[in-house]
């Protein structure tokens, strides 16, 4: 054999390796809630997920993105930790995403930067969590975030006294404390701040003693899932009769207004994600939501947290290949902009979270639906906690 | 004022318990089966009156509906699933109660979906009542009137009637039941159906206070059970008074000391189950 | 304990456990976890299993030892070891305390007291958000290698073989405590307990001891927990977490030496496939194998080993004398 055809023999063999290794499998393990009170953001993400992965195939330049998801049956650290292990570990996965409570992403910053796992978090929505490790980004929204402009347009529209009633963990207690803020900020007072503990069943006494304050309206942060309408209606039967104003951040999200039904008629609540806002993407994401999987379907938070997740991801997969690291696809994501269901976004190059408009919407009757409908845009919020707790 | 108001908020959240939970207390005390499935059967009921409702049956009906579903459940799960369990001691009963109220649940998720199902109220229900000195949700009068009025026709049928009499005597003795011509399995299996049946119906109307699930009877569960331990168990005028004085204990708290509230409930029960281990009201077949 | 195995068959899970350390390098967290479980479960066999106390409220002092550890490990010293004992310790003080408090009732009272206190004790952990972390869980937690010599690494061998040593201390502890005259007079009260009483036996002082001790190892195990996960959450404290190690114990037959092992192993396992291929429906599987074993194993899965092994030995002819 003439070194000529070795040669060829070997630059043959070489391509088809190169070619081989070019189309590869990437792995995403997503971690969520799909089982117990907590399931419908398991499912929200998986559903936008597959909207995603229909409206983009399932490959980025030849490469399979694989999505593995893990139940970590609600807010239980040491559960998503040990599944993020296995994720890593046994699964060998290239992302890690998902995350719907904060103390489930907490418990994983060790392991992610230990690994150099870049991780995207879909939901979890505490100020500090992006801090707790240089692998985090975050797609959702955080608390801050919604709470500060609801406090800011009460002292601006004639409500003077409030009493915040929050549920008794620490996403509520983001939000008491950054609605108060911002609402004393304009010139309001706070009568009372009361803390309702996450088992609650039965409101009525807390409402009660809210009633007998009588405030002008009341800033409310539920838990989300079943307890957030029983609160709500308590409000319709016990203070929206007197008088009392409701003024929160998600919890007349438009999948629950049928379970809430009129009462949450004129209610304003101020946040990131508008069912109704006009734009094509979000049109899309509700043609497919709807066509996949019937046509109650509605999107809601966490649908636009993994969908716009899996964009980032793709971003990455495209630019670097396959197996991109850590610290590139963390680099990629800084100060990335892009258009999203809910709007613009923009990720921020030093915190690694999401800079997003918020809106203020109202309750309205639209072709025989209760639906939210924006009156006002805050372009662009960053988020208040990190702010005013700099590095 | 607001005094009264946190007495009717109490006292409605504690009937809603106290027709949930008559059928546990029932059914632990003469079947002597510790049956944690007791809330799955309120879950049945719920859902069964939610798919009514929404196929537009009015409703009592739906409620009515539910009830008999719920009941029929519970004869088929006594024939089949509890009957097996009484020779099997309370550890083996406690597992497969468990088991099957995650089984339950799983096919409730798989068909209903993890979101709440609301019950949406009738007209008559849904809005509010003068009452004298405010306004009031007709809904929780509703329960109050309700409540009073299944313990009344509990206290006729188990304190008054042939098959109160039976009940009680086959509770006691078995053996001397039988000998004088009871026929004890059949009296278990419909009291037995009878309990889930209000348990279904407890389910419907408390759907306002305890909103419906998949998760709902494992997130209730504890409930139920203190209610039947601190009252008594077997005894349903005992669970009469333990739900009433949870219900205002549970309330009152919530209204005066809103942060301690937790712990007061859990220290009351505490309290009361040292004090009289044996329920408010043991029942009276001594152990 | 009744050892019908005799001397090899010992040494079968201690092997098939060291073996895992070697070929399952994956999924040695997992195999922790497992472990893990088994000490929770021999704990609540002792209690239960042994004592006849039917405790819903278990949970309680393995949440504790959790938190003790967790918290320990933040604020005083990364020290596993020391941090282990400290959380056993407390653990057991608090099994003495509530231990004390109602194990005067009986049946299906004691039940309820045990979930109101398993409750209480939950409240507080929340409660106190500033030390516990209330929902956020504990965070932060750091632990010193093991003995100034063995890191905790992120593969998990370190945090299997501690587990696996302590797993296996307290171990020959249970087995020797039941089988002295103490362990044989727990015996003999959840059998009948007026005659026990009848000759004499302080029946009240054995219950509360062997509660205490219970609740120990129960906190030695959540302690571990802490330690090899480096996290503690509130669900830790839930009637759910009482409810699964109850589960646990059934299914691999209580009051059998290795029965605990046997549940355990099954449960992480089957409940890790199952979330595995359906996350969303992983309950049903769990629930229906609780109601198969439930309505077909009398004894628990060490009911099917004692069958297989009669099978074995009807075909091997051999005739040794039984338990």
């Amino acid at each position: 054999m003439s070194m000529t055809m070795a040669k060829l023999g070997m630059g043959l063999l070489l391509a088809l390796g190169l070619g081989a290794a070019a189309a590869d499998t990437v792995k995403v393990g997503v971690i969520m809630s799909s089982s117990g009170p907590f399931a419908r953001w398991g499912e929200q993400f998986r559903q936008a997920i597959e909207v995603y992965q229909k409206q983009h195939g399932k490959t980025v330049k030849g490469n399979t993105i694989e999505v593995i998801y893990r139940d970590d049956g609600g807010p239980n650290p040491v559960r998503a930790k040990q599944l993020a292990e296995e994720l890593i570990l046994r699964d060998k996965v290239q992302f890690l995403a998902g995350f719907v409570f904060t103390p489930n992403a907490l418990a994983v910053a060790d392991l992610i930067t230990e690994a150099k796992m870049p991780t995207v978090i879909f939901n979890a929505a505490t100020g500090m969590i992006t801090r707790k490790s240089p692998y985090f980004v975050r797609t959702s929204h955080t608390i801050p975030q919604a709470a500060v402009p609801i406090g800011q347009w009460a002292a601006k529209n004639g409500i003077k006294r409030v009493v915040t009633a929050v549920s008794d963990y620490a996403p509520g207690h983001d939000a008491e404390v950054y609605f108060s803020k911002a609402f004393k900020a304009g010139g309001g007072e706070v009568l009372e701040s009361i803390r309702i503990p996450l088992s609650t069943n039965d409101f009525s006494p807390f409402f009660e003693r809210i009633l007998q304050q009588k405030p002008d309206a009341v800033f409310v942060f539920g838990p989300g899932g079943p307890p957030t309408v029983g609160l709500i209606n308590t409000w319709a039967s016990r203070l929206k009769p007197a008088g009392i104003k409701f003024l929160g951040t998600a919890e007349t999200q438009q999948i629950d207004l049928p379970k809430i039904g009129r009462a949450a008629l004129g209610v304003v609540t101020s946040f990131h994600y508008t069912e109704t806002v006009d734009n094509p993407l979000n049109k899309a994401l509700w043609a497919d939501l709807q066509q996949m999987f019937g046509k109650d379907t509605v999107p809601d938070l966490a649908s636009v947290g993994a969908y716009d997740g899996m964009h980032l991801i793709y971003k990455a997969v495209e630019r670097f290949g396959p197996r991109p690291t850590g610290d590139q696809a963390l680099g990629l994501w800084k100060g990335v902009a892009f258009d999203s269901p809910r709007g613009p976004v923009r990720i921020d190059e030093k915190t690694r979270d999401i800079v997003e408009n918020i809106y203020m919407r109202r309750v309205e009757e639209r072709d025989g639906q209760l639906v939210n409908v924006n009156f006002q845009t805050i372009p662009m919020v960053k988020d208040p906690w990190k702010e005013e707790n700099p590095e | 004022m607001s005094a009264l108001t946190v007495v009717l908020d109490g006292v409605a959240y504690g009937m809603v318990l106290f027709i949930i939970s008559v059928g546990l207390t029932v059914t632990m005390g003469l079947m002597r089966v510790v049956n944690l499935a007791h809330g799955a059967f309120a879950m049945i009921g719920g859902y069964v009156a939610a798919v009514a409702l929404g196929a537009g049956v009015p409703f009592l009906a739906a409620a009515l509906g539910a009830t008999l579903v719920a009941g029929l459940t519970g004869a088929l799960a006594e024939a089949l699933i509890y009957r097996p369990l009484y020779r099997k001691g309370e550890l083996a009963q406690a597992l497969m109660t468990f088991g099957f109220t995650f089984v339950v649940i799983a096919a409730l998720t798989a068909v209903f979906g993890s979101n709440i199902k609301a019950l949406p109220l009738p007209g008559y229900l849904s809005g509010l009542v003068d009452i004298g000195y405010r306004m009031y949700p007709a809904y929780r009068l509703f329960v109050i009137a309700f409540g009073l009025a299944l313990a009344f026709a509990l206290w006729l049928l188990i304190d008054r009637s042939l098959y109160g009499a039976r009940l009680r005597a086959a509770v006691d003795n078995p053996r001397i039941a039988r000998a004088v011509g009871i026929d004890v399995n059949r009296l278990f299996l419909l009291t037995f159906a009878g309990g889930c049946a209000l348990a279904g119906l407890g389910g419907v109307l408390g759907s306002e206070l305890l909103p419906l699930e998949p998760y709902y009877a494992l997130r209730y569960l504890v409930l139920f059970l203190l209610v039947v331990g601190v009252g008594g168990v077997g005894n349903f005028k005992g669970s009469f008074v333990a739900a009433i004085a949870l219900g205002l204990i549970d309330t009152s708290a919530k209204y005066y000391l809103p942060s301690a509230a937790a712990y007061l409930f859990y220290g009351a029960v505490l309290a009361l189950l040292l004090w009289r281990p044996d329920g408010l009201m043991p029942a009276r077949s001594a152990q | 304990m009744t050892l019908r195995y005799g001397g090899w068959g010992h040494l079968l899970p201690w092997a098939a456990a060291l073996a895992f350390y070697f070929f399952g390098s994956d999924l040695l967290s997992l195999g922790t976890n497992a472990l893990i479980m088994v000490l929770f479960a021999l704990s609540l066999d002792l209690v239960l299993g042994y004592a006849g106390i039917i405790t819903m409220g278990h949970a309680a002092f393995f949440g504790f030892g959790a938190y003790v550890a967790g918290v320990f490990s933040i604020h005083f010293s990364n020290d596993p070891i020391a941090g282990l004992l400290l959380a056993t310790a407390a653990a057991a003080v608090l099994g003495l305390i509530t231990g004390a408090l109602i194990l005067h009732t009986r049946g299906v009272t004691l039940m309820m007291l045990t979930i109101a206190i398993g409750a209480l004790v939950l409240e507080v952990a929340n409660h106190l958000r500033a030390i516990t972390g209330g929902d956020d869980g504990l965070q932060g937690i750091r632990i010193a290698p093991l003995l100034g010599l063995f890191r905790f690494d992120l593969w998990g061998h370190t945090a299997y073989l501690y587990t696996l040593a302590v797993l296996f201390v307290w171990f020959l502890l249970a087995w020797r405590i039941m089988r002295s005259p103490f362990g044989r007079s727990l015996d003999g009260i959840r059998q009948n307990v007026r005659r026990m009483r009848a000759i004499g036996t302080p029946v009240w002082w054995r219950l509360v001891a062997v509660y205490s001790l219970g609740a120990a190892m129960a906190g030695t195990a959540g302690a571990l927990s802490a330690q090899t996960t480096r996290s503690v959450g509130l669900t830790a404290l839930e009637l759910l977490t009482s409810g699964t190690v109850l589960m646990v114990l059934i299914l691999g037959g209580t009051r059998r030496l290795y029965g605990s092992f046997a549940g355990a192993v099954v449960y992480v396992v089957v409940q890790d496939l199952a979330a595995q291929a359906d996350p969303f429906r992983w309950m049903f599987v769990i629930g229906a194998l609780l109601m198969a074993v439930v309505l077909f194993l009398e004894n628990g899965l060490m009911g099917l080993v004692d069958l297989g092994a009669a099978r074995i030995r009807a075909l091997s002819g051999s005739r040794r004398e039984q338990r």
